[in-house]
């Protein structure tokens, strides 16, 4: 199996697209090889930060524990989403414009830690190129930082839990974009708290109904969120030089944001329970309908 | 055409970004000069210059007019709003603000909009909706105007066309995946933010060529004719990246990327099947790409050919340097 690299620096950086291609080769897609991490260092460009939230050492711990507590638990790789996500992004401290560099992500997963996305990712016998380098909804590091970027509630990272937890919400519910609208995506994870939608395809047939409904309706109106102030952030930011590590126990609190009015979500709640009542479920009719042959039987 | 359950507001609502002003960090808020502000482009142009290092926050002032029958007293919309919404696909970035009249007849509307540097990467993309009551139902987008802006964070000048990122490297002694194309004069790169070009200066003359800005008569036909059939490669190979990467809904259809790439095909595609719209063109492509369609994608490239040379002008500057080779040879036998 892929093994952590045997060369870990003191710091992060970047690891351009055009630069990681040459590093995803067979033998580590198949999980059999390790990477090259002297060669990769030689070529990454360092991040443009210099403050302790750039330290390696940090990240690389939180990762290794992350698979140590699904293995402790005896839980599926999967189930280590909802447990990194929120601490992942509770150590790096990023802004969206740094988030934004697929270089970040790229030396996250190929410098840092290939172990942890094989195993993760790995499925009858192969990750998927686009594990290490790929779209934010994809790659393995970017999905998880996303999810809770956009899922968080303020400095409340428990809906982040509800979201990672769900892996149709993160294959599905993550690539679109009604959810950068606050309330939508908080009001989605409420309807999977209360248990209204659990099942894929349940998810789907109430994120294409949301998704078509964006169209026509404004969600911005009918439930609005509170203006963006970035203060809160850059200070939670800038107290990553004094932060302890992120509790591996407790959930860390996020950038001290103004919560999601509570107005908006239940707005949004009871109006998406309203579309999925009505959206075709694929295999909802067709469970009605065995039911029926079951009561003539 | 899209059909709606609901009137849909037609006629022209007009709006603009009419000034933009930056913070800096416990400064206080600073005009942007009208020059960084284009109508004609529509797009604000923020990016650092010596005027401006280094800003945190922006100020978008936006004015919109509605046209009468909106706001008439018999139209079948109550609780008109105007909605400006700013979004960024590469942060996920969206800010919705609502103007507010300034007139009692309600028409002539302006509002403020505020972004965060921290929250944008280069370009995001703001639209401005129309939204109403109809028939009891709140919040219903009436109208969506055509016209949309772009806030640019990057670049300095207000311009829609992005200018390739070309920059002159050694291929030998640069970055080890450039020093195998050491005997290649340039190489085009479509995996970073914009699509770049790298001139390798390590190719004997190439780079007094490319760089220089005089010359004789038949350098410069020659630097031209060099330039645009890089400019042609350039979108053969992003067309082909674009094309390659795109995301699939559940029934098969492609979707347009966000960003370059799915501002390349929607600038290309009317010249590879000028008879469908872009969606149908889109789905004619990928269907031929994967072997799903009739056309194959062999008999594709002509047409994608085309359609890059028409987009970096290469027909013209070929005739034009032909003209001129004509009056350059003419001039030697004289």
């Amino acid at each position: 199996m892929t093994d952590r690299p045997s060369y870990l620096p003191e710091h992060l950086g970047l690891l351009p697209n055009a630069e990681a291609a040459e590093f995803l080769t067979e033998g580590l897609l198949a999980g059999r090889e390790d990477t090259p991490s002297l060669k990769l260092n030689r070529v990454t460009e360092p991040l443009p930060y210099t403050d302790r939230r750039g330290e390696l050492r940090p990240v690389r711990d939180l990762v290794e524990d992350a698979m140590a507590y699904c293995r402790a638990g005896g839980l599926k790789a999967t189930q280590a989403d909802a447990w990194l996500a929120p601490r992942l992004h509770a150590a790096l401290r990023l802004t969206r414009r740094e988030a934004a560099d697929p270089g970040f992500w790229n030396y996250l997963a190929l410098g840092v830690a290939p172990d942890y996305v094989v195993w993760r990712h790995l499925s009858d016998a192969k990750v998927a190129a686009d594990r290490f380098r790929g779209q934010y909804h994809k790659q393995a590091f970017a999905r998880l930082w996303w999810a809770a970027e956009l899922f968080r509630d303020g400095s409340d990272y428990s809906p982040v839990v509800t979201a990672c937890a769900n892996q149709d919400i993160m294959n599905t519910a993550l690539r679109m974009s009604v959810i950068n609208h606050r309330p939508t995506a908080q009001a989605i994870v409420r309807l999977v708290a209360k248990g209204v939608i659990t099942t894929g395809r349940e998810v789907n047939a109430l994120m294409g109904a949301v998704n078509a409904s964006a169209a026509t309706l404004m969600y911005d109106v009918i439930a609005p969120d509170v203006e963006r102030e970035s203060r809160p952030l850059l200070d939670w930011i800038a107290e990553a030089e004094h932060a302890r590590q992120v509790s591996r126990q407790e959930l860390p609190a996020g950038p001290d944001e103004e919560p999601t009015p509570e107005l908006s979500v239940s707005a949004l709640v009871d109006y998406f329970s309203d579309l999925f009542a009505d959206a075709p479920v694929r295999g909802r009719d067709l469970d009605l309908g065995l039911e029926a042959v079951e009561e003539t039987d | 055409m899209k059909v709606y359950p609901y009137r849909r507001l037609t006629g022209n609502v007009s709006w603009r970004v009419d000034s933009a002003q930056l913070k800096t960090e416990g400064e206080p808020w600073e005009d942007v000069e009208s020059k960084y502000v284009s109508t004609v482009e529509r797009v604000v142009a923020l990016g650092p210059n010596d005027d401006r290092p280094d800003w945190t926050q922006a100020r978008l002032r936006l004015s919109a007019n509605l046209p009468a029958k909106a706001v008439d007293g018999g139209s079948p919309w109550q609780d008109v709003k105007v909605v400006a919404v700013l979004t960024e696909r590469a942060t996920n970035t969206r800010t919705a603000v609502e103007l507010s009249p300034i007139a009692t007849d309600g028409r002539e509307l302006t509002g403020e909009l505020y972004l965060h540097r921290c929250d944008l990467l280069d370009r995001a993309t703001l639209a401005v909706h129309v939204v109403a009551t109809v028939g009891g139902v709140r919040g219903r987008v009436i109208a969506t105007t055509d016209a949309e802006w772009f806030v640019d964070v990057i670049e300095t000048a207000p311009s829609l066309a992005r200018e390739l990122d070309v920059k002159l490297v050694g291929f030998e002694s640069g970055a080890s995946r450039l020093r195998r194309f050491k005997d290649s004069p340039w190489v085009v790169d479509t995996t970073g933010r914009i699509p770049a070009v790298r001139v390798n200066t390590d190719f004997d003359g190439l780079e007094g060529l490319m760089g220089g800005e005089g010359g004789n008569g038949a350098e410069k036909t020659v630097r031209e004719l060099l330039l645009t059939q890089m400019c042609s490669e350039v979108w053969t190979a992003v067309f082909h990246s674009a094309v390659g990467d795109l995301e699939i809904e559940e029934d098969g259809t492609p979707l347009f990327p966000h960003g370059w790439q799915g501002e390349v095909l929607r600038a290309m595609l009317p010249d590879i099947h000028p008879d469908r719209d872009p969606e149908d063109a889109l789905r004619e492509i990928h269907a031929a790409r994967t072997g799903t369609s009739a056309t194959g994608w062999g008999e594709l490239q002509p047409r994608i050919h085309f359609a890059a040379s028409k987009r970096a002008g290469v027909p013209r500057t070929l005739s034009t340097t032909i003209r001129d080779l004509e009056r350059l040879t003419q001039g030697d036998d004289a």
